[in-house]
């Protein structure tokens, strides 16, 4: 699609007023400080590129990318613009005129297969291990990521052995009696980098009477291919996604991931697919589609009983494909709160971006550790000796920083928490 | 100067942190929030992000030296086209030196470096419980350079002035490289009428005399109570004259907001749920001081209104104010929704009129917005007859902006006509400038002496103001 016909450029682009609300709230102009990375200057881009002043090349792609997709901006705009998804569309567009082999490669061969991205998570795992970063980076495994992978490689230091995939079955039977056929939309940075999450989501589920189905021939969501601008292959992904998981005859389908749930929301797709024929397809499956947090509350009505007490001081970082993108805030914390002995404290700023970012931390390390820095700090003032999200992305990259500054904390789902203080629930 | 020469001499002189030389880059400081740079495109040569007096000051010797032209920036938030450098140059980006240099409780001051932005500036010094009246729309995101600068106001101006009221002295580097203090070397002192008030010069000057680099402001405490009424009027001229019938019983409420009908139909379709009553006016009072002033003064007026509103209502609790007044404060990004495929541009939108002339100002630029073709919203600061228009066009349609260019210039010049200004505000930069002949007349030609003695050969934001 020409830069021209993407709905939001065609109908967005012309209300920036370029009043500078964005400038302010923005995680990246707080580290940078000029005007090349505010957001209201790659609506200005955006406008360059569709206007033919500047041409689709990479150096303008570098700029655009400058951004964290972590939608403050646009959440703040007076005039409504999803800053984000012209950011977002305008890097696709220059993608597909300088195709990088690099990238393509990593994204389309081995992000869109589950086996292959499993043996990557794997060899990975045996790097890290067995102190061979150096080989990997000499085997060429290392070359397949985007960025520099020195630097991505402290990120995933602490890559399981096993992934999700590979410790659950396809099918988990219910404990009880069956009430729900649910399908399990799992992600792939839970499913590699945080299997544990996956475990404690079916283990939840499965004990609330759900049937929790965990499909095979599931792919990425795409969000990681849409936001470096690979947008056909973040298409051909979820075209799939909605052929498997709407032929499964299932009650709900749930995701403890935020930025797949984000990515999977009925407004994305139909952006994502505009003009595809796919309304139908995408409105069956959003209808169904749950955030896990709001699923335990809203549809299983969740409420606590026998929960053994966890004593434990719990800070919660907003992921800001959960927060601002789909406004669940309270959800994560009511589910925290159950927990007898918990204690939930706020950090300064939840929703200040952690500067993870899905690839963002790879492709731009050092930026992205001062946009952690600060997270940081706001942890650190809390005191916590547990750092609550629900998002892998911002889990690997809390963690890394939980290193990097020596703090002592386990980066933890809420759902991990749910699952260790008992599954005895009583449903309402 | 060729510009790769002045370009690897910025960079040479400062380091390359604080200059920025690729075409890419400079791309992006084209622009301001004006309509004019959304029309045309020009980048500076070079942009230098300054951290210190010194700096600037190598700046400006050195452009003074080689004679190339200078265009301050703080934000970019100007409606004017005032940071955008009309004949390339160097641009000072002093957006990122925002310290706050001491804050001077004993004295009731502050000095700021001129990076400070507004709201922040107000969240510090609210520890302190002072505050820096001066409150623009734009508080979030400009800078306190920009507002000296543009000696900028807002809505509370009606009883606590614009900029200029507080500032003490400034720090200016100028366009020779020299370094001055105005209001005193070594002053603290609040009251001061020793020399000429070169302070006052420099507030407003839009950066065509100098460089703001430091800033002493007065502070003021903290009000205690707030409270506001709103008043809905079928009948447009009978909210002036409840506004003056207001300022005859002795009161000075710290705002008087009007919406006219257009942009009430705005409100309503931006937030249905604030559900404005479709009025041909409403007008919001807002009312601070010590509690029980704040009642007395409420409540009089709510007793004035009610003699020509046909529905008043009064609250000093808080989420009830916040409800009344959030008609007011979308209004700026609800204009665009009276259009679907339209958007609101920033142009002929700061005139200011005589308090007598604002119902006459609100009818004929209805009238002027029917007679060009153009959709417009108004609102606006009506104690002080400030009134901001927001034309609503399909920007990337040439035609329309050709009639909405004629549009600006008849409200330009109704605002002369009415006994106003082209601008109560957001000031001349380069789009208002061919007024300022029929707006001052032989005073332009003192203006431009005072520009020439300081910046013999128009280095410093050549192209603005007149
Ligand atoms: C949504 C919105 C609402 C607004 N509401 C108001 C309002 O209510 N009241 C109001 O008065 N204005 C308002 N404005 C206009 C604008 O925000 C103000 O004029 C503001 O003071 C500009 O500050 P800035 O930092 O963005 O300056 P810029 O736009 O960057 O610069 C403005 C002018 O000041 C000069 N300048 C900047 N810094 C310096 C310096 N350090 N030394 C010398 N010259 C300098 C520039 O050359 C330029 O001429 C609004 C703007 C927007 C977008």
């Amino acid at each position: 699609m020409e830069l021209q016909q993407f709905p939001l450029v065609k109908d967005q682009l012309k209300k920036c007023v370029r009043c500078g609300r964005c400038r302010t709230v923005c995680p990246i102009f707080a580290e940078i400080r000029n005007e090349t990375v505010a957001p209201r200057g790659h609506v200005f881009m955006v406008q360059a590129l569709r206007d033919n002043k500047v041409l689709p090349e990479k150096q303008v792609y570098d700029r655009l990318s400058n951004c964290l997709l972590c939608e403050t901006c646009s959440i703040n705009c007076p005039s409504g613009i999803d800053i984000h998804e012209l950011n977002k569309a305008a890097r696709s567009f220059i993608y597909k005129k300088n195709p990088s082999m690099v990238k393509d490669l990593f994204l389309d061969r081995v992000w869109t297969n589950p086996t292959l991205m499993r043996l990557g998570g794997l060899a990975l795992w045996t790097f890290n291990k067995s102190g061979l970063q150096k080989a990997a980076r000499s085997l060429g495994l290392t070359k397949l990521l985007p960025g520099d992978l020195s630097q991505a490689e402290q990120i995933m230091q602490d890559v399981p052995r096993r992934s999700a995939r590979s410790i659950l079955p396809e099918i988990n039977p219910p404990r009880g009696e069956k009430k729900l056929r649910v399908g399990y939309f799992l992600g792939c940075g839970t499913d590699l980098f945080s299997p544990s999450v996956a475990v404690a989501t079916v283990k939840v589920l499965t004990s609330l009477g759900c049937e929790v189905i965990i499909p095979r021939d599931m792919k990425c969501c795409g969000l990681p291919h849409a936001a470096n601008g690979k947008i056909d292959s973040a298409r051909d992904l979820m075209i799939q996604n909605l052929k498997v998981f709407n032929s499964l005859n299932l009650d709900y389908i749930v995701t403890d991931c935020g930025s797949c749930s984000s990515a999977l929301s009925e407004e994305s797709l139909k952006l994502l697919l505009v003009d595809q024929g796919y309304d139908e397809e995408i409105e069956k499956f959003c209808s169904r589609l749950y955030d896990l947090n709001k699923f335990l509350l809203e549809v299983l009505e969740i409420s606590p009983r026998e929960l053994s007490s966890l004593d434990m001081k719990v800070t919660y970082h907003d992921p800001c494909h959960l927060a601002k993108a789909q406004g669940i805030r309270r959800e994560p914390r009511e589910i925290l709160r159950m927990i007898p002995g918990l204690e939930l404290v706020e950090m300064e700023d939840s929703e200040r971006c952690c500067g993870g970012s899905g690839t963002f931390s790879m492709t731009h390390y050092d930026l992205s550790m001062k946009v952690l820095g600060k997270k940081m700090d706001s942890i650190a003032r809390t005191g916590a000796n547990v750092i609550a999200t629900c998002c892998p992305s911002c889990t690997m990259q809390l963690k890394h920083g939980t290193n990097l500054y020596g703090y002592a904390a386990p980066v933890k789902h809420p759902v991990e928490l749910l699952a260790e203080s008992g599954t005895q629930f009583r449903q309402q | 100067m060729e510009r790769n020469a002045l370009k690897s001499h910025l960079k040479n002189m400062l380091g390359p942190d604080k200059v920025l030389t690729e075409d890419l880059d400079l791309l992006y400081y084209s622009y301001d929030s004006s309509f004019l740079t959304k029309l045309q495109m020009v980048s500076p040569d070079v942009v230098v992000l300054p951290r210190s007096t010194e700096d600037v000051q190598k700046v400006m010797q050195f452009a003074f030296e080689h004679r190339i032209p200078v265009t301050p920036r703080g934000a970019g938030t100007g409606e004017t086209g005032g940071s955008a450098p009309l004949s390339g140059g160097i641009v000072l980006d002093l957006s990122a030196w925002d310290e706050i240099v001491e804050v001077d409780a004993a004295n009731m001051q502050v000095t700021v470096r001129p990076g400070v932005i507004h709201s922040d500036l107000n969240d510090h010094l609210a520890a302190y419980n002072m505050f820096f009246p001066p409150d623009p729309g734009s508080s979030k995101m400009c800078t306190i350079g920009g507002m000296v600068a543009n000696n900028a106001s807002g809505l509370r101006a009606v009883k606590y002035g614009c900029t200029e009221q507080y500032v003490l002295g400034l720090e200016v580097v100028l366009p020779d490289g020299r370094v001055i203090t105005t209001g005193g070397m070594k002053s603290k002192a609040i009251k001061n009428v020793s020399g000429l008030n070169l302070t006052k010069l420099f507030v407003g000057s839009e950066g065509v005399l100098g460089v703001i680099t430091r800033i002493r402001l007065r502070c003021f405490p903290k009000p205690k109570s707030r409270g506001i009424v709103m008043a809905v009027f079928d009948n447009l001229d009978d909210a002036p004259a409840t506004v003056l019938e207001v300022y005859r019983e002795g009161i000075l409420p710290s705002g008087i907001e009007i919406l006219d009908s257009s942009a009430i139909r705005a409100v309503n379709a931006f937030k249905p749920h604030i559900n404005l009553p479709d009025a041909e006016a409403i007008l919001l009072f807002e009312v601070d001081g010590n509690p029980p002033s704040v009642e007395w003064e409420g409540t009089t007026i709510v007793k004035i209104a009610e003699k020509r509103a046909r529905q008043v209502e009064w609250s000093t609790e808080p989420k009830r104010m916040a409800a009344l007044w959030e008609g007011r404060s979308v209004t700026a990004a609800a204009a665009a929704r009276v259009r679907p495929d339209g958007s609101r541009i920033f142009a002929g939108e700061d005139i200011a009129v005589p308090l007598s002339g604002v119902a006459e100002a609100l009818r004929r630029i209805r009238a002027l917005g029917e007679k060009h073709g153009i959709q417009v919203v108004n609102y606006g600061h009506i104690g002080d007859g400030n009134v901001h228009t927001a034309p609503v066009i399909d920007p990337e349609n040439p035609a329309e902006v050709e009639k909405v260019m004629e549009l600006v210039h008849d409200i330009h010049l109704l605002a002369i006509e009415l006994q106003g200004t082209t601008t109560g505000e957001h000031g001349v930069g380069a789009v208002r400038r061919e007024y300022a002949r029929l707006e001052h007349g032989p005073a332009v030609d003192v203006m431009q002496s005072i520009k020439k003695a300081l910046d013999p050969y128009n280095i410093m934001n050549p192209g603005k103001l007149f």
